[in-house]
């Protein structure tokens, strides 16, 4: 029975590689704004409410939530699929990653969003 | 194309398989701390994005929930953090690398004692790099968090 993908496998390799490797750059910039000023201040209300107003730095924040929810699902995705492999559980992880990934990027641009109005 | 279609493929040996040490190597360690600290820092990535919400709730909201993290507990949790995902990103790209045969080596006739020529001394480099640099980073958040 010939099956009918969205995407194939190896492109979902591809995926989790360029997610994987632009986390790594985005979440480095994220830890330098924690690190230009002594780590305690950068956790003040203040501090945290200016970064959110910065249109650069909600830029890098959207992208790490993207990049990781992707890459962190698809990950989860994998080992499941390493675990098991039958058509109904395959569709199954599959359906229950998208649905986690899609709803961590929504509550996070939510935070996104509503800080970004303070 | 047609696939090849079994009904089912289940793993037999499951996490059982994964955790068992009589087989460990070089190359199991890895894969199994690659999974062990990928699915970490899901879970704590999850927990960050649901602490960073309390935001929006005010700054006494802000400063409750930030006082939970800024202890001694929480400042080793956020090292653990730290290492897991400098080991995460070092063998992840090491990972990439081995996946589109960069430092595989070139094939050779399978003589005795049967060592893989894959599993060669660029992978174990890669892999100690990947602990060396997971270590170092530990380090300095150690410096940071401590340090204050």
């Amino acid at each position: 029975m010939e099956r009918h993908r969205m995407l194939k496998e190896s492109q979902i390799m591809k995926i989790h590689y360029i997610t994987g490797i632009a986390a790594i750059f985005v979440v480095a910039v994220h830890i330098l704004m924690r690190l230009i000023v002594p780590f305690g201040s950068s956790l003040e209300y203040d501090y945290i409410i200016s970064n959110y107003k910065n249109i650069f730095y909600v830029f890098i924040l959207e992208s790490i939530l993207v990049l990781i929810s992707i890459h962190g699902f698809n990950g989860i995705r994998i080992i499941l699929l390493e675990l098991r492999q039958n058509k109904a559980w395959e569709n199954m992880i599959t359906i229950m990653t998208i649905s986690a990934t899609v709803a961590l990027i929504a509550y996070g641009t939510r935070t996104i969003i509503l800080a970004n109005g303070l | 194309m047609k696939e090849i279609e079994h009904d089912s493929r289940n793993n037999l040996e499951g996490i059982k398989g994964w955790l068992n040490p009589s087989r460990y190597g070089w190359e199991r360690i890895s894969y199994w701390f690659q999974r062990l600290t990928g699915v970490f820092l899901l879970i704590y990535f999850i927990g960050h994005v649901y602490e960073t919400s309390t935001i929006v709730n005010g700054q006494n909201a802000w400063e409750s929930f930030l006082e939970l993290t800024q202890t001694v507990w929480g400042h080793l949790f956020l090292i653990m953090v730290i290492g897991a995902s400098s080991f995460h990103s070092a063998n992840g790209i090491r990972l990439i690398f081995t996946h589109v045969g960069i430092g595989l080596g070139t094939p050779s006739r399978p003589d005795y004692p049967y060592s893989p020529s894959s599993l060669n001394y660029r992978q174990k480099s890669g892999i100690w790099i990947a602990l060396i640099l997971s270590a170092a980073a530990m380090y300095y958040g150690f410096t940071v968090l401590f340090g204050e």
